[in-house]
């Protein structure tokens, strides 16, 4: 595994870095998508992988995110760098809020509502609730995003976005999993009962995982409605976070398996534009075998390191 | 007044079809602690295996005997289905984490929804017109031949469903497979037996209300199966999941619920109204209206 972080990362940035000068429009579109799918996959780890809550409505904070920059930037005339703040703070604090009063659900209760979030966020844009979001069209014409006057209107310029977002995404990861909540939230999932015996305050750890989850997923959407110039409604249907959840699973709550389920469940498709209405009937098909061959996932996650001295001990004790 | 009796009967009549689709759920979370989300979309199958029953096997014959062959046949169809569905996509993942049953059930649900739109197209099938439209007209509030049909049918099939529960053998051993399937091992009870007697159950009933959809509502679509498999769903929650009689309360609770939003709210906010009621229902009773409470095993 260290071998892969010194080695493959670099070599991932690079080609990252590179990609975007040798593909054509359609297929920049394509790893753009790849891009943002993977931050909110990760986003949805955070929640489901590392903090083991039931949540299947990661694409109500997605959408959420996306619609506040459209709404700001096409009603408001904000610039897009602006909503920003408001597109990661306002998911954020809806996830810490909606999460409140759920989080000690069990955990199959836990999943239906936030299946019922992301239903009720659905009707709620399509009604056109405050006659902000443009109901089942949803809002078109956009700005791009124009950086100390320029306008960056290019589709490169939305990649190295995109790219600078997952970056921050990936060092957020990292900096969880090393830091004192990164631990507290794998106490937390393996053994609740134990990790409160032990002092940790599963309750705000809980919210503070669906926070942070909902506000990088915010600002995914953010680049996703730049991306398009526009959103609607069906891009943040139930069926997406169904999607970013079995993607979390089928991958095992690694980052290595979540770029995996995601360039199999949103690259793919593309490359096979013929196959487009078997797509989920394969999927499906596919779901159930990644299962029932490696139940923990494609790559499963470990957690932390154990020295190497430790491990000899005990199997010599043994 | 007359909007209230006559929604009333409307949701009577949803409520007992989410009420049946709701005991395939409870029952299989009962005994598997599984939600099988694949059960709406066998729903909606039941509905088009129905109609081809109807043009292809019985030429399109409206008689008392071929609907009841066409309700017989799509039972047997979806039985084996769901046995079926159990052997390959949830047996070999007993002993694995929780969730991963979970994503084998999601795939299932995907593959049956994009099965029948393989088979039977994308668009809007209109289903047959088995049950002669008779109306009567109560004092302002009309009344369907089908709609009683529905409301009589779904309660014989409940309460014979609660009696084998309650009073038969087999009846003793799926509710003791629900309490601790290692037990019931040591007691000489056959699970695997079970949880087949219960998928077969299940579907058979998820069957029977995929009928009473295409009757009731005549359009039917491939993805109908996640609508009506995530009200049942929120419906056996709402009554406890895990619970028999919690199902079909919780069935016929929403069904009302829905049919008075829509009476007096907006039918375009159904579904939020939905689930607003179950999240409400949920932060005052963790565990649904009938569930017990179960203490936090240490």
């Amino acid at each position: 595994m260290k071998n892969l972080e010194q080695f493959g990362f670099p070599v991932f940035l690079i080609v990252m870095a590179i990609l975007p000068n040798v593909l054509n429009s359609r297929w920049q579109a394509v790893a753009i998508t790849f891009l943002i799918f993977t931050v909110v996959a990760l986003s949805q780890d955070i929640i489901l992988g590392k903090a083991g809550m039931f949540n299947m409505g990661q694409a109500l904070f997605f959408g959420m995110g996306a619609y506040i920059t459209a709404i700001l930037n096409a009603k408001f005339g904000w610039p897009i760098l602006a909503t920003i703040p408001v597109a990661i703070l306002l998911p954020a604090l809806f996830g810490i809020l909606l999460s409140g009063p759920i989080i000690h659900l069990r955990g199959d209760y836990l999943l239906v509502v936030t299946i019922g979030f992301n239903i009720v966020f659905v009707q709620v844009v399509q009604n056109n609730l405050g006659g902000v979001t443009g109901g089942p069209n949803g809002i078109f014409g956009l700005d791009s995003i124009s950086l100390m006057g320029t306008q960056l209107s290019s589709q490169i310029a939305v990649y190295y976005f995109a790219l600078a977002v997952l970056l921050l995404t990936l060092g957020i990861m990292r900096n969880l999993e090393k830091s004192k909540a990164g631990r507290a939230l794998h106490y937390l999932r393996e053994d609740q009962l134990a990790a409160e015996s032990i002092g940790i305050n599963t309750r705000a750890y809980k919210i503070f995982a669906f926070g942070l989850g909902a506000g990088i997923a915010g600002l995914a959407g953010t680049i996703f409605a730049t991306q398009y110039s526009a959103v609607s409604p069906e891009a943040f249907e139930f069926l997406q976070s169904v999607l970013f959840f079995s993607i979390v699973l089928i991958g095992g709550s690694s980052i290595p398996g979540i770029f995996l389920g995601v360039f199999v469940m949103f690259v793919l498709p593309e490359v096979f534009k013929e196959f487009a209405t078997w797509r989920f009937f394969i999927f499906g098909f596919a779901m159930i075998l990644a299962m029932i061959l490696r139940p923990r996932g494609i790559w499963p996650a470990t957690f932390g390191k154990i020295p190497k001295f430790l491990i000899k001990e005990s199997n010599n004790g043994a | 007044m007359d909007i209230f009796l006559q929604q009333l009967a409307n949701g009577l009549t949803i409520g007992s079809i989410y009420a049946l689709v709701a005991l395939g759920y409870t029952m299989v979370y009962g005994v598997m602690k599984l939600i099988n989300f694949a059960h709406g979309d066998m729903v909606a199958a039941s509905a088009f295996v129905g109609l081809t029953i109807y043009t292809q096997v019985l030429g399109q014959s409206t008689s008392l005997i071929a609907v009841v062959i066409i309700f017989l046949l799509s039972a047997v169809a979806m039985a084996c289905v769901g046995v079926l569905l159990e052997r390959l996509a949830y047996r070999p993942l007993r002993q694995a984490p929780r969730l991963s049953a979970v994503v084998s059930a999601l795939g299932a649900s995907l593959m049956i929804q994009n099965g029948i739109m393989l088979i039977w197209g994308p668009q809007m099938r209109i289903f047959p017109e088995l049950i002669p439209q008779i109306y009567w007209d109560l004092g302002g509030v009309v009344v369907s031949l089908i709609q009683v049909i529905i409301l009589a049918l779904s309660l014989i099939l409940m309460v014979a469903l609660y009696l084998f529960v309650e009073k038969t053998r087999m009846g003793a051993a799926i509710r003791a497979s629900a309490i601790d399937q290692d037990a019931s091992r040591l007691m000489g009870i056959n699970v695997d037996k079970v949880i087949a007697l219960i998928f077969i159950i299940g579907s058979s009933l998820g069957a029977v209300a995929g009928l009473f959809i295409g009757l009731y509502y005549r359009g039917i679509t491939f993805n109908m199966g996640w609508q009506y498999g995530l009200y049942a769903f929120v419906a056996a929650i709402l009554g406890g999941i895990g619970n028999i009689p919690g199902a079909m309360f919780g069935g016929m609770l929403l069904g009302l619920f829905q049919a008075f939003i829509a009476g007096y709210v907006s039918s375009t906010w159904a579904d939020a109204f939905t689930f607003i009621l179950l999240i409400l229902i949920l932060i005052v009773r963790p565990t649904g209206l009938l569930g017990e409470r179960v203490a936090e095993k240490v």
